[in-house]
C-alpha cells in the first residue's frame, strides 16, 4: 500500500528537505505533490487524490491554520489527515490547531526521525509498512 | 530588563539548535564583525514584541543549502539561498520564543530577505538591555544575529 503526500510550504528548500526525508524514511510513497501555500494546496487537492498533507503554518496568502478551516468545510477533503510543521510550539497554539483539525505536529528544527514517526503514527502504518488502524483517543495522541 | 543575560542565553541556544539540527553547521561565538552579504529578518508580536535580523556571508549561506539539501556547489541557486536563510531566521525566532515562554502565543511575520552587501551587523545598534548583537564563526564563515525587543 502506498500513499500520495502533499507538502505545503512557501520555502522550496523546506519542501525539498521534507520530500527527501519522507523518501528515505521508507514510507511507502506513491506521488509527492507540492504547494507554496494553502490556496495552491486547495488547487492541488481539487485535481489529485491525497492521503496525507504535511503543511507549514506560517505562509503568505492562505496559512496552514486557514487551510485546515477550508478542508474542514469540504465534505470530500475533510478526512485527509494534516500534519503541521511549525516553529511556534506553544501549547495554546498547538491546541488551537488540534481543534481546527490537525492530526499531528512537527516542531522545527526537526530530525528526520521526527517526520518518519509522526507520519507513520498519523496514517496508521507501522514502520515496517503494515497498515494498522489507529484506535487511540485524542487524549492518547502525542500532540 | 533584569533578565538580559537569560534572554541572550536562550537566543544563543536557539541559534545553535537550528544550525546544528537543520544545517549541520557548528557555530562558535566570536567578537569579530565583518561585512555581510545578505540579511533575513523577522518580526514577532505577543506578550513580547521585537525583531530578529540574521546576517550571512555568501559562503555560509551556500554551505547551509549544500548541507540541508545534500547538493554540491552547482546545485546552490539564489532561490534556494533565499529560502534557506529565511527559514533559518524563522526557526531561530520560533525556537527562541518557545524557549522564552512556551505557555504564550507569539505571532511571527513572514521572513524577509535582503541582499545588502557590505553591511556590518553591529553598525545600527548599541548593545543595551533591549538589544542583543551576537557574532558566530564556522569554518571561517561568519554569522551575525541582532535582536531588538520593544
Amino acid at each position: 500500500m502506498s500513499f500520495n503526500v502533499l507538502i505545503v510550504d512557501d520555502s522550496s528548500a523546506m519542501r525539498a528537505v521534507i520530500k527527501k526525508i519522507v523518501t528515505i524514511s521508507g514510507f511507502q510513497m506513491d506521488q509527492c505533490l507540492q504547494a507554496g501555500n494553502g490556496r495552491e494546496a486547495m488547487e492541488v487537492l481539487s485535481k489529485n487524490w491525497i492521503d496525507v498533507i504535511i503543511s507549514d503554518i506560517n505562509m503568505p496568502e492562505v496559512n496552514g491554520l486557514e487551510l485546515l478551516d477550508q478542508l474542514k468545510k469540504n465534505e470530500t477533503l475533510k478526512e485527509i489527515p494534516v500534519i503541521l510543521i511549525t516553529t511556534e510550539g506553544s501549547s495554546e497554539r498547538m491546541q488551537e490547531a488540534f481543534n481546527r483539525g490537525a492530526k499531528g505536529f512537527i516542531k522545527k528544527p526537526f530530525l528526520p526521525e521526527d517526520i518518519k514517526k509522526i507520519l507513520h503514527q498519523v496514517i496508521g502504518v507501522s514502520e515496517n509498512g503494515e497498515y494498522k488502524e489507529d484506535t487511540r483517543t485524542a487524549d492518547e495522541c502525542d500532540f | 530588563m533584569g533578565n538580559t543575560k537569560k534572554i541572550q542565553e536562550l537566543l544563543m541556544s536557539a541559534i545553535f539548535e537550528v544550525f546544528e539540527k537543520m544545517f549541520f553547521v557548528f557555530l562558535e561565538p566570536v567578537d569579530e564583525d565583518v561585512k555581510y552579504e545578505m540579511i533575513a529578518s523577522i518580526n514577532f508580536t505577543g506578550s513580547m514584541k521585537g525583531n530578529i535580523d540574521v546576517f550571512f556571508t555568501r559562503d555560509l549561506a551556500g554551505a547551509m543549502v549544500q548541507n540541508m539539501l545534500g547538493v554540491d556547489e552547482s546545485g546552490v541557486t539564489q532561490k534556494l539561498i533565499e529560502d534557506c536563510v529565511k527559514e533559518a531566521v524563522n526557526m531561530i525566532g520560533g525556537n527562541f520564543l518557545q524557549k522564552y515562554d512556551s505557555s504564550k502565543v507569539f505571532d511571527l511575520s513572514i521572513p524577509v530577505f535582503k541582499n545588502e552587501a557590505g553591511m556590518f551587523a553591529a553598525q545600527e545598534i548599541a548593545v543595551s538591555d533591549n538589544a542583543w548583537n551576537l557574532s558566530f564563526e564556522s569554518n571561517e564563515s561568519l554569522l551575525g544575529v541582532k535582536m531588538r525587543i520593544s
